[in-house]
């Protein structure tokens, strides 16, 4: 197993997390990766921080010198355009460059023409979860395009013919991302992800947004009326992971870059101890917030995956998931 | 209650004047939250995190007597910057729940990249 541990940026948390990677032998951790420069691109998630090149090196030559592989996130999902533009064409030129002088590992992308582009670069161009690939065909796309790892679209992650299918169709690596909660084959998807992208960059809305929040305040209020959606959601709980080695997957990816650092290290020893007590949502990046509203008992939920491996998605037939949550949610009080 | 809240965000903005020039504080609040955390929080404009930086003390000792004013225990103080920038945006003083004594405020680093730790208890 490979983990790749979401950094928030600042280095002071880089350390800390490599700290306790080396100090509780979590040899599973592999890679770290932390948002790129929003001036020259958003990206899927809120932007923290603002790494200058220098910053990149410097952190680069920390990591490395601890045996982690640093990646940058620059997975924005609409640019405008912009990178269409000669004018854009020449700052990506210019900012892979530089992270590779900076001797950063890979680079991860949602944006099909970028996958391109680095393919001239030795980093590693690691295709996003935001490029939705969810097939085999589509995975292959990527990897013709130059993709060295997919990131497969986390509505597949119970769909195990399909991961099966990826992983038999390229070279590639593949990876699972373990801890999203988005909701399953949610409406908002991409609407968010180009809102956040946008949010995220230089390229603002020109006027006050009246709801600046306005998908995932409909994503908290479906789940708050309908729990189950919750049930449904891709996670993969830590024991799980072995279900996903034996169809040829062994790397995984913990969302979470804008979390604080030591639920990150917390959701690190987790996914490397393969094991939890506790509630579930505890280790979910989105949608955090309902930690404090449910209970669901990580523990009563072995072995559902038997159930879920071989789910055709027909919900309206057949009610499991909605049997389960009254076995292992509760509502705190 | 109010007259502290009001009382509280005119001092800081009065202070902080005295000390940095222009400085507006649009809005001050006390809030609780879902976890147990409650707090006092002052928006601020003008401000940047060189001047946190420098007034440390100062900032803190006034933040230190309003939280009390309105009834927290300043136990994590805190400013937030807008990310990839240096204007600072929020001082907030927190009196922290179990989970956040843990998971926000245990870190050696600050939690996250646009928060500036000013004074953590103990």
């Amino acid at each position: 197993m490979r983990l790749m541990i979401p950094h928030p940026g600042h280095f002071e948390a880089l350390k800390e997390i490599i700290e306790v990677k080396e100090s509780e032998s979590l040899n599973e951790v592999e890679e770290v990766y932390m948002g790129g420069s929003p001036e020259v691109m958003g990206s899927g998630r809120g932007v923290l921080h603002a790494p200058l090149l220098d910053e990149i090196r410097e952190q680069t030559e920390y990591a490395h010198q601890h045996g982690i592989k640093l990646n940058i996130a620059l997975n924005s999902t609409c640019t405008g355009g912009s990178h269409l533009s000669f004018e854009g064409y020449k700052l990506f030129k210019w900012y892979f460059d530089e992270l590779e002088k900076a001797g950063v590992d890979g680079i991860i992308v949602a944006e099909p023409y970028l996958v391109e582009l680095l393919r001239e670069y030795p980093m590693k161009t690691i295709v996003s979860c935001l490029s939705y690939v969810d097939a085999p065909q589509r995975a292959r796309f990527f990897e013709e395009l130059g993709a060295d790892v997919i990131t497969v679209d986390t509505n597949i992650n119970r769909h195990f013919g399909l991961l099966k299918g990826i992983v038999d169709a390229v070279n590639c690596d593949v990876r699972v991302i373990v801890n999203e909660g988005c909701l399953y084959r949610c409406p908002f998807r991409y609407s968010h992800y180009n809102l956040a992208s946008h949010l995220s960059s230089l390229d603002q809305p020109r006027t006050p947004l009246f709801a600046p929040d306005f998908y995932f305040d409909k994503c908290i209020n479906i789940r708050l009326r309908d729990p189950v959606q919750i049930i449904k959601s891709g996670w993969i709980r830590p024991e799980d992971l072995k279900e996903y080695e034996s169809i040829g997957i062994s790397s995984f990816k913990l969302s979470g870059r804008t979390k604080a650092v030591n639920w990150i290290i917390n959701c690190m020893r987790v996914y490397s101890r393969r094991s939890y007590d506790g509630n579930l949502l505890e280790l979910l990046d989105c949608p955090q917030m309902l930690r404090y509203v449910f209970y669901i008992d990580n523990k009563k939920l072995e072995g559902c995956i038997e159930q879920w491996k071989n789910c055709n998605k027909h919900c309206h037939e057949c009610g499991y998931c909605d049997e389960l949550v009254g076995e292992v949610m509760t509502s705190l009080k | 209650m109010k007259e502290e809240i009001r009382g509280g965000r005119k001092r800081l903005e009065d202070e902080l004047r005295a000390l940095l020039g222009n400085i507006f504080v649009p809005e001050a609040k006390v809030f609780g939250m879902v976890c147990g955390c409650v707090g006092f929080a002052a928006d601020l404009r003008g401000l940047k995190s060189d001047d946190v930086e420098v007034f440390r003390e100062k900032i803190n000792a006034i933040l230190v007597d309003i939280s009390r004013s309105v009834g927290v225990k300043p136990e994590f103080i805190y400013a937030r910057k807008l990310p990839g920038s240096d204007e600072v945006v929020t001082l907030t003083v927190r009196e922290l729940c179990a989970r956040c004594r843990r998971e926000f405020a245990g870190s050696m680093a600050a939690p996250r990249p646009d928060i500036m730790v000013l004074k953590r208890q103990g």
